[in-house]
């Protein structure tokens, strides 16, 4: 049995308004670290505001421990929260802070204190017990409210967006301390975020989350390398995946993805699923990195089409070069050529077997 | 932002120090005759601090009597010639604010046997005008215990509906909301002394007329407005993650609202009590339709002054009454209304 279980999770804010979260079904075992990405707005902090008990369920089922909790209170769900605006008590000193939901619990003073110290060990705020929160900094507030997450021993572990109020060099230092502080505590998380750097470092698995349904769940590798809608692979990846309109055309018993701008040759091992898309459009996607600017290296099977370099962008790792293909406006990642000048023509090669198709009008991937 | 040239600085400090004076100089004039004897009254020109010392001179008479002498401020007139130690006490006090026993003055008044006319010095006693108030309206002390009751009650009665309508305004979206918003002000735009005819007639019906809570109960009704008001415009303020922290980590609603929502919120509470009492504590015109025996402090000073024409000093002095426990409230809740943790964003 999965340690939590939501089954045919939804939610409206209306009756019978737009279903903000629909049908969503997922099971997440002891100890995983499960990562919420999607755009902001597509309902990913209600769903995990539904888990804690701070937004009604409309309708289906949220299991903890194998036990329904919607009957429950957020206090009597022993699951802990850190918010996105940190949610620490101005009034409070951190002690207090960490020490609130203890004295909400009932325990022994001493017990408080001992507690409090080892969760404040943990998330390295010891020197900072007894200020209060307009006396810290963003990333020491953070702090405190990991300290108070962790000091109940909760059966799971929200976190709500919790590194985007924090600069972009803390961001990534403290991300690494919360999947060390997972893994010391030996907690169930969930994290949200819609920034997929973090998503894809942080988690043992993500959920992509669009429009209130989930369109994959699966681990950072397999997200990037076999997105299963197009919306992920447009969500995924830094440039996103370049997409075009083709047609699928049948040309001496080879598959074509023809355009106005190219006619470009399927990899044999989508042959057989294509097939039925013969005559009609789908659109392919092909992420940046695996579109080549030199014949080099590549069979001419994988020749695109020839364009002409608009910009560069360098990044010192790689540069990013954008052209146009036919219409579309194109990015190219290239690692080999950085040096390369605007205005130069080239012939683009796609890397073999990179080029992913999607059906047009579920937008799932054809494999 | 610009900084003021010298012109513009020079007026700044003229409409400030108008302003200043303005306010300034009647509490001073009051404040001094509340220390006056019932001479310097009719003293000109009047000093602006009142003596908290008495001269006169003295000059011995026939038949063992003494001519006493005051300077008013146009020289020295005779006042009274006497020998009789109680016409001397008494005189001395009600006149000039200074408590010796006639025996006393005697003895001194009798070196002037030996050594002619002379000028005797006397400590004022501070006090006396207070003691007198209190002494000529008998019921002063139960009126200054009523106006705090009626204060406190005030203060309870709008702090807790005020502070509930103002949390529901801040955090609840409803039918009418709105419409409840701006009718409540509707009601602070009613005068008090409009409203005090009906309830004193709705007052005799519930048995609560001349009694402190119902005449709390009308000074409640424009303040639960203001409070709702101004703490809504606080809670608006609090983000409501800090609530909903506190529900997560086992907290109950009312635990929330009561370790949470109420400290966060306390410069407005604290703002809003400091109206409810002034309210309650200056209020006349309500006070004297609805009450009969059981009167406040604000009235019986109001009627002091409407009622002696001698001795206007003792009214005073019973303004000076009203006006203390003011202050000192006023300065306690000014400590809370500027607290606001630290300068950081609730």
């Amino acid at each position: 049995m999965s340690y939590l279980v939501l089954k045919d999770l939804e939610k409206r804010y209306t009756k019978n308004g737009p279903l903000i979260v629909n049908k969503m079904n997922l099971s997440i075992e002891k100890g995983e670290f499960i990562v919420f990405l999607g755009p902001s707005g597509c309902g990913k902090t209600t769903i995990i505001r539904m888990i804690c008990g701070l937004e009604e369920v409309s309708g289906g089922d949220i299991l903890i421990d194998g036990e329904s909790v919607l009957s429950k209170k957020p206090k009597d769900r022993e699951v802990s929260m850190i918010f996105q605006s940190y949610a620490i008590w101005p009034h409070m000193t951190a002690f207090d802070n960490i020490a609130y939901p203890l004295k909400l619990r009932r325990v022994p003073k001493h017990e408080i204190k001992k507690k409090v110290m080892t969760a404040a060990e943990t998330a390295d705020i010891v020197s900072l017990l007894d200020r209060y929160p307009a006396q810290m900094s963003g990333g020491q507030r953070q702090r405190v409210a990991v300290a108070r997450a962790i000091v109940v021993k909760p059966k799971i572990f929200l976190m709500d967006e919790p590194l985007s109020n924090l600069d972009a060099k803390l961001r990534v230092s403290m991300r690494t301390e919360l999947k060390n502080i997972h893994i010391k505590e030996n907690s169930t998380s969930i994290f949200v975020t819609h920034d997929q750097a973090e998503a894809m470092s942080l988690a043992d698995r993500i959920v992509v989350i669009n429009k209130g349904m989930i369109e994959q769940i699966g681990t950072s590798m397999e997200v990037y390398h076999d997105s299963a809608t197009k919306f992920v692979a447009s969500f995924i990846g830094t440039p996103p995946t370049n997409f075009f309109k083709v047609k699928i055309e049948e040309i001496d018993r080879e598959l074509y993805a023809t355009s106005k701008s190219f006619k470009y040759k399927v990899q044999s091992e989508l042959k057989k699923a294509l097939t039925p898309y013969i005559n009609k459009n789908v659109d392919m996607g092909i992420r940046p990195e695996f579109i080549d600017v030199s014949a080099e290296g590549n069979k001419p099977s994988e020749y695109l089409c020839d364009t002409t370099i608009n910009f560069v962008e360098p990044q010192g790792t790689h540069s990013i070069l954008i052209a146009n293909i036919g219409e579309n406006e194109t990015k190219i990642m290239t690692t080999k050529y950085m040096d390369i000048k605007p205005k130069t023509k080239v012939p683009l090669y796609v890397r073999e077997g990179k080029a992913m198709f999607f059906d047009e009008e579920t937008t799932r991937r054809i494999k | 932002m610009d900084r003021l040239n010298t012109i513009q600085k020079t007026v700044v400090a003229i409409i400030l120090a108008t302003m200043a004076i303005v306010v300034i100089v009647p509490i001073l004039f009051f404040l001094n005759v509340a220390f006056s004897s019932d001479v310097e009254m009719s003293k000109f020109p009047k000093s602006i601090i009142p003596s908290f010392t008495l001269t006169v001179k003295v000059v011995p008479a026939d038949n063992g009597e003494y001519e006493i002498f005051y300077d008013n401020g146009e020289g020295y007139r005779s006042i009274l010639t006497t020998k009789n130690p109680i016409k001397l006490e008494n005189h001395f006090r009600r006149q000039y604010n200074v408590s010796v026993p006639g025996e006393k003055l005697l003895r001194d008044f009798s070196q002037t046997r030996i050594n002619g006319p002379m000028e005797f010095k006397y400590q004022k006693d501070i006090l006396y005008n207070f003691k007198q108030f209190f002494a000529i309206v008998n019921n002063a002390l139960p009126a200054l215990k009523n106006s705090i009751i009626v204060s406190l009650y005030t203060i309870m009665i709008s702090l807790t509906i005020g502070s509930l309508a103002g949390y529901a305004m801040a955090r609840y979206k409803f039918k009418f909301k709105e419409t409840i918003n701006v009718s409540m002000l509707i009601v602070r735009m009613f005068p008090t002394v409009g409203i005090s005819i009906p309830m004193a007639i709705l007052l005799i019906k519930f048995g609560l007329f001349d009694t402190m809570l119902g005449l709390a109960l009308l000074y409640s009704v424009p303040n639960i407005a203001l409070t709702a008001w101004i703490t809504s415009s606080i809670f608006v303020g609090i983000n409501p993650e800090l609530e909903e922290a506190s529900m997560v980590f086992g907290a109950n609603r009312f635990q929330t609202f009561m370790h949470i929502t109420l400290p966060l919120a306390l410069p407005a509470l604290a703002a809003s009590s400091m109206y409810a009492f002034l309210t309650a504590w200056n209020d006349t015109i309500s006070a004297l339709i609805l009450t009969n025996e059981n009167q406040t402090l604000a009235l019986v000073v109001y009627k002091a002054i409407g009622t002696t024409s001698s001795g206007i000093q003792y009214a005073a002095a019973g303004s000076v009454v009203l006006i203390i426990p003011a202050l000192v409230f006023t300065f306690i809740i000014r400590k809370y209304v500027n607290q606001m943790w630290g300068g950081v964003e609730l």
